[in-house]
């Protein structure tokens, strides 16, 4: 656009009929040009004369009185804008304590109110993570005993089964082992049947030392052949599945000794166990 | 020339205004006497509504007795001014309210337009009104009509081609051309209002 594209625009402008688009790069011209600025001017007398053209007419009386005592009483109070007149007035009151937040200051304690909540929700989280985590050790703690207790009442079950199922068979036979020397209230029953399965189950052991286990021996003559090992329960319950070599199967003694654990080839302690002759 | 003797006066009026001194209120008061036919009678031919006319005839004083200090007389004359901070708020309160109908009220307004009397002011400004409305008419109708509409109704250029139903070019044009007339026509009788 030329300057006289402007130049031209401005009759219109001066009666504000420009439309919105034309109006702005008007504006921006008139911002930059002093030329069109000093014809302006006339223009704007030009258009003001139309006002003589409307038929004069004579407002009611009391527009004037309305006016000139509304210009009073912002002469007497020249501040009109409420919010200052507001503080003016809690200033000169004493009883009036101020109670006005500039917007900034409502969203700065708007802010800190906010901070103060995080901190507290993030604190009360960390806790109830900390609990939960307690929580949740102790479960699987529980559990895991549950679980080892349920396996060995299983075992115990397994054995009882095996005991009993042994027991049920035709020819099948059962030892007692009374206890002695160092464990004078232990006792056990071993039930075998002719094939020479056996299972012993033995009561009243006493605990066994770390790196140590009980082991149970087939003595035939005077020799005694080495069986399994086992470890009796807190209660000194203890359980065993074997199979009794066939050569001690008619008149073999029955025993139990305290071994390292695996087991010996031939006993190293004295008899815990032992049955009759 | 009593024009300019009234442009110095009212010039004088609005610095005693703005001055918000002990003459000010005299002067305001003084303006309003001065001013209050033109502008009241622009203000209800914009908007058709005596109530709405004084209420904003009241605004405008009080935006002078606020606002007198804005005026700078190298710039502008007194009558410009004035004028054009009235028919600025008729405009705009024309265009905040709601509805634009203007027919119905148009006959109470004319029986509203109370003729005025011979004040000495306004013999001077029958005078000025007898040369805008000679130059006024020897403009071609449609020149004459785009510029009331453009200036009593608020109207812009392409709300003015959407009522007439004319290219906007045209509306363009036509306004530009009347203005210009009007504005020869004015100067060759040596006529700016004060």
């Amino acid at each position: 656009m030329v300057h006289e594209d402007y130049k031209e625009m401005l009759a219109a402008h001066v009666l504000s009929a420009l439309d919105a688009a034309d109006q702005r790069v008007l504006d921006q011209h008139l911002s930059e040009c002093a030329e069109c600025r000093r014809e302006l001017a006339d223009w704007e007398n030009t258009a003001a004369s139309l006002a003589l053209s409307a038929r004069p007419v004579e407002p009611s009386p009391h527009v004037r009185d309305r006016i000139m005592s509304a210009a009073r009483r912002e002469k007497q109070d020249p501040q009109p804008d409420p919010r200052a007149e507001r503080d003016a007035r809690s200033q000169r009151d004493p009883r009036v304590v101020p109670f006005r937040q500039s917007r900034r200051e409502v969203w700065a304690s708007f802010g800190q109110v906010g901070a103060i909540a995080a901190a507290v929700l993030c604190l009360v989280l960390i806790i109830w993570i900390i609990v939960l985590w307690q929580q949740n050790r102790a479960l699987r703690r529980n559990m895991d005993f549950m679980s080892r207790d349920m396996r060995a009442m299983q075992e115990e079950l397994n054995r009882s089964n095996e005991f009993v199922t042994i027991l049920s068979t035709p020819g099948a036979r059962v030892a007692s082992l009374a206890g002695t020397g160092p464990a004078p209230d232990a006792t056990a029953q071993l039930v075998y049947d002719r094939t020479g399965n056996a299972v012993l189950m033995a009561n009243g052991l006493p605990r066994v030392p770390q790196g140590k286990e009980y082991q149970l021996w087939f003595i035939v003559g005077n020799r005694p052949i080495p069986g399994r090992t086992f470890a009796p329960d807190d209660v000194g319950r203890g359980e065993l599945s074997i199979e009794i070599p066939r050569q001690a199967l008619e008149s073999a003694v029955f025993a139990v000794t305290l071994e390292p654990a695996g087991g010996s080839t031939a006993p190293t302690s004295a008899i815990y166990l032992r049955s009759g002759l | 020339m009593r024009s300019e003797q009234s442009h110095d006066y009212d010039v004088e009026l609005l610095q005693a205004v703005a001055a918000h001194d002990e003459a000010a209120e005299t002067a305001l008061a003084q303006l309003y006497d001065r001013y209050r036919l033109i502008l009241f009678g622009v203000l209800v031919r914009i908007l058709n509504n005596r109530e709405e006319a004084e209420d904003v005839l009241q605004e405008v004083f009080l935006q002078v007795w606020r606002r007198a200090a804005d005026f700078d007389p190298n710039r502008g004359r007194p009558f410009t001014w004035l004028v054009t901070l009235a028919r600025s708020r008729g405009i705009d309160r024309l265009r905040s309210l709601a509805s634009r109908e203007r027919v119905a009220a148009m006959s109470g307004a004319e029986e509203a337009a109370d003729v005025v009397s011979d004040a000495a002011t306004d013999a001077i400004r029958s005078e000025q009104r007898g040369v805008v409305n000679d130059a006024l008419s020897q403009l071609p109708e449609e020149q004459k009509r785009l510029l009331m509409l453009a200036y009593f109704d608020g109207l812009t250029q392409s709300e003015i081609a959407e009522r007439l139903g004319a290219p906007l070019g045209t509306v363009k044009t036509r306004m530009r051309s009347g203005m210009m007339k009007l504005r020869e026509l004015l100067s060759a009788r040596g006529q700016y209002f004060d």
